[in-house]
């Protein structure tokens, strides 16, 4: 089943961060169950590869849990969170650079009724394509063309995540999407995709 | 980008249609950002399984444990061997202080050895190529 991730911070009661900052468990449970799904898509869009994604997400939960005592309740906590995970995921590419393995089945498509097997063949080998493509992009790119394509969140919701302003999310998304479409070019203008994107 | 991430105004919007309908140099721009929005909308990230989900907060739970258990583990070791110099200093014969930090340093080990054991038991029973030869 394909995800649609959109837990938000506001699902989180305070009760529970409250008592997730006095050092409840149970209550550090509730939040990483929440927010889960959230954190690991972020985590593939940014690395590419779902092991990586699940310890990088693993560990940035680890580590908000340490800092917990600086976090205000009063604040939603996914954009909190997600300063952590994003700092341990460009540490880890720059780390690794060059050496990325980047997993291709991680994307998939909408279900489509009544497609041919040929049919179905090409829409996997341009999932495949588009994957790769977002992967080449810049870190920035990359991760802004996750949060609004695959989290499917609003201008106001990526700016409050990434702590920048709704202008500043339009023209980086602006950006980001010229160089994937310069890097999808001949998929986009494929007329035999044209066909099947909406059958 | 806005009038394709459904982020503008009703009134926006017909200007900005309006707009495009006279400038070729927006429409080209509109065209291929339309072509990579249905491409890239087709798509999605497989969700994995329920099990993953259920390992990985059990995972992060096992590290949170691990890390209580070796913060004990270390802090017994400091205590004796702080209690181990304060003796051999001041030879008080005094074993109070030595036994808290014997019992601290057992319950450490105990709790990292319990989270060992649950964690092979818990991959032995889910581990689909058990049987096959390494």
């Amino acid at each position: 089943m394909p995800v649609r991730v959109n837990e938000t911070s506001a699902e989180i009661a305070k009760e529970t961060l409250q008592a997730w900052k006095d050092g409840s468990v149970r209550a550090f449970e509730e939040i990483v169950r929440i927010t889960m799904r959230r954190a690991f898509t972020v985590a593939l869009g940014i690395t590419g590869n779902e092991e990586d994604a699940r310890d990088l997400s693993q560990e940035a939960f680890m580590a908000a849990h340490r800092a917990r005592a600086t976090f205000d309740i009063e604040r939603p906590f996914f954009p909190w969170f997600y300063r952590i995970l994003r700092n341990r995921c460009l540490n880890f590419i720059r780390s690794r650079s060059g050496r990325r393995e980047i997993s291709v089945d991680v994307l998939v498509e909408r279900p489509c009724s009544g497609e041919t097997p040929e049919g179905s063949a090409i829409r996997r080998e341009r999932a495949e394509a588009v994957w790769r493509a977002i992967q080449e992009l810049t870190p920035e790119h990359r991760e802004i063309i996750v949060l609004r394509t695959f989290q499917e969140l609003s201008y106001r919701e990526i700016a409050e995540t990434l702590g920048i302003s709704e202008g500043t999310v339009m023209s980086r998304l602006f950006y980001a999407r010229k160089a994937l479409y310069g890097l999808l070019k001949d998929v986009c203008e494929d007329p035999d995709g044209e066909g099947d994107d909406r059958a | 980008m806005r009038y394709l991430d459904g982020e503008m105004s009703s009134d926006e919007r017909i200007e900005f249609e309006r707009h495009v309908a006279s400038c070729d140099d927006c429409r080209a721009g509109m065209r291929e950002m339309a072509a990579l929005e249905r491409l890239t909308g087709m798509l999605t990230i497989r969700d994995p399984m329920d099990d993953f989900w259920e390992r990985y907060w059990k995972s992060i739970f096992r590290r949170l444990e691990r890390k209580i258990g070796w913060i004990l583990l270390i802090l017994g070791a400091v205590m004796i061997a702080g209690w181990q110099i304060y003796h051999a200093v001041t030879d008080f014969g005094r074993i109070t202080f030595g036994k808290v930090a014997l019992v601290v340093l057992i319950a450490g080990a105990l709790i990292l050895l319990v989270s060992v054991i649950r964690e092979r038991i818990h991959q032995y029973r889910t581990d689909r190529y058990r049987d096959i030869m390494r």
